[in-house]
């Protein structure tokens, strides 16, 4: 009970603060639409996918996990400000222990990946023919996309030291994850080692199961998507907590005793 | 190991790779006790703080809180402490009843009995006004007593306190003191903290002084002050260190260190000779005589104390 508490103290904070900083919701929000207008329009004119109506139908699913990639991620990865400020030395300080505060940061992040996702998801009809019940689908891959984003973020922030490595986390990570996994193109024609990065990328897991649930064609059977990014989900949770745990964050501050 | 104990340490040590930044840390602290814990920056303060508060895992030695070991039952302890950082833990984009209802679910408190204790911590500390203003539009004397609220919040039975005045005006300081002594008179509350304001330590039951990772003084502050001498005669100038020899030959100094400002030299009260051995040192550019103070004893007790290094076998072990 204890824990839950916790963890649903920090999911009211971070997403009290997420709804605040209003700028970067907007921003967040908008961004899809740009890729979405810009960007695909931009390689509409030259790109052809097989068996897509329009290349913009093609990564209208893509878009979908893009948002809720970044949504969730970038608000995960946001850990470095609280390790900065101090704010995360003090929730690693409660009785509940890493697992629950890092529980409640994923659920925060994760409702973060999922509205950024959403609003995407409710432009569908503009872009692509779709019926009540793929966009239903869509929102159950929507969910499982942002949760898997949302723990890569944690992951992602444990061995963060500082804010300003920050927007390099978000090069070196955040962009190969979106390139590497089939939502900007098709990845059957990559070079075997390129190929096998996409496969060992959980993300593109979370398109192939939102390009299913739209009505396109999937590489992947459901099933075998949704195991995907279970183990991603639990080995990531698990990796993150091993790196959060307070004992090795603050060793790891030294070596200045203070 | 004893009930009325809130804190025992026994040869309690940490080391960062090479750097051994607490040594071996033998402390026993009442419940109920005032207790300060002094020395320079890097002396391993904040280090014997976070292995108290559980999140540092000793490499040597054991210690117990409320009879809890800080390694095997980081729950139970963690139940019954309040936490002060150096830098203020509170979210600036919350208000500052959102940050003490943060602080009270983190502690795992139900809405209602939240409800309840944030009021008593903002009544406590005199916060109330202030419930709806965003903590960043607030000053840093109330974004630490906010930090303190905070910290209370659960009704801890252990502060500890780490420097928790550092930056603050007189008026801030003395409010945060006014709380922290509430909180003993009322509760019982056990505290400890750090600070380099040496005289907040002066009212203190105990005194922990630390230098490089090493204790150099426990004692309370009346018997530490009592081993540098009634009073500190301070002199300065060239012919300072010629009247530092001569008091010292007369065999009545207790001490004597010399700082950035000058000597400080402990004497019995009332030193005899002493105008006569200022006269013996015509060229001195600053005298005074006053009651000793915890400083005298601070200068005294951590100037030349080295650092020791890990021995070969301990590095990397923990306890």
């Amino acid at each position: 009970m204890s824990a839950l508490r916790t963890t649903q103290a920090i999911v009211v904070r971070d997403l009290s603060r997420a709804f605040r900083q209003r700028g970067r919701l907007f921003g967040g929000l908008a961004r899809s639409f740009m890729w979405l207008l810009l960007v695909a329009t931009g390689f509409g004119s030259i790109a052809r996918v097989e068996g897509a109506a329009s290349y913009h139908a093609f990564v209208f699913p893509g878009i979908v996990v893009m948002a809720a990639l970044f949504g969730a991620m970038l608000t995960a990865i946001s850990t470095v400000y609280d390790r900065e400020f101090g704010m995360l030395r003090l929730m690693l300080a409660s009785p509940a222990g890493v697992t629950a505060v890092l529980a409640g940061r994923a659920v925060a992040a994760s409702a973060v990946g999922i509205l950024h996702g959403a609003f995407v998801l409710l432009a569908a009809p503009l872009f692509i023919p779709v019926t009540a019940s793929q966009l239903a689908g869509g929102v159950g891959a929507l969910v499982v996309g942002a949760a898997a984003s949302s723990v890569l973020g944690l992951l992602v922030a444990a061995p963060v030291r500082s804010v300003e490595n920050f927007a390099a986390v978000v090069n070196v990570v955040l962009f190969p994850l979106l390139f590497l996994s089939g939502a900007l193109y098709p990845t059957s024609t990559m070079p075997g080692w390129l190929y096998a990065a996409v496969r060992l990328n959980p993300v593109t897991y979370a398109v192939d199961l939102m390009r299913g649930a739209l009505g396109q064609r999937a590489e992947f059977s459901i099933p075998y998507s949704l195991a995907a990014l279970g183990v991603a989900i639990v080995v990531a949770f698990a990796a993150a907590a091993a790196l959060f745990d307070p004992e090795r964050r603050l060793s790891r501050a030294g070596p200045t005793p203070r | 190991m004893s009930a009325r104990h809130a804190i025992e340490t026994i040869g309690l040590g940490k080391d960062y790779g090479e750097v051994r930044a607490l040594d071996s840390l033998d402390a026993v602290v009442p419940q109920g006790a005032h207790v300060g814990v002094l020395g320079p920056n890097g002396a391993g303060k904040t280090t014997a703080m976070l292995m108290l508060a559980t999140l540092l895992r000793p490499t040597r030695g054991i210690a117990r809180v409320f009879e809890q070991d800080v390694v095997h039952d980081q729950t139970a302890i963690r139940r019954r402490l309040g936490l002060v950082f150096q830098e203020t833990s509170i979210d600036g984009l919350l208000t500052v009843r959102e940050n003490l209802q943060f602080a009270a679910g983190l502690m795992g408190l139900g809405r209602i009995a939240g409800r309840d204790a944030i009021d008593q911590a903002l009544s406590r500390t005199g916060l109330t006004a202030h419930t709806s203003r965003p903590a960043r539009q607030l000053s840093g004397g109330f974004r630490r007593l906010t930090d303190i609220a905070r910290a209370i919040v659960h009704k801890p039975d252990l502060l500890l306190l780490d420097e928790p005045t550092t930056g603050l005006d007189p008026e801030h300081r003395d409010r945060v003191w006014g709380l922290i002594e509430a909180e003993r008179r009322d509760r019982g509350v056990t505290v400890v903290f750090s600070t380099h304001y040496l005289a907040e330590a002066e009212a203190c039951d105990f005194v922990f002084m630390l230098a490089h990772g090493r204790l150099v003084a426990a004692d309370t502050p009346a018997a530490l002050r009592a081993t540098v001498g009634e009073q500190v005669v301070e002199i300065d100038g060239p012919d300072a260190e010629r009247a530092v020899q001569t008091m010292a030959a007369s065999g009545q100094v207790a001490m004597s260190v010399r700082t950035g400002r000058g000597w400080r030299i402990g004497v019995g009260k009332a030193h005899a000779g002493l105008a006569a051995i200022v006269g013996s040192a015509p060229c001195l550019t600053h005298v005074d005589v006053r009651d000793a103070t915890l400083e005298d004893v601070y200068f005294a007790r951590t100037q030349g104390v080295s650092r020791s290094r890990p021995s070969p076998a301990s590095r990397g072990s923990q306890s």
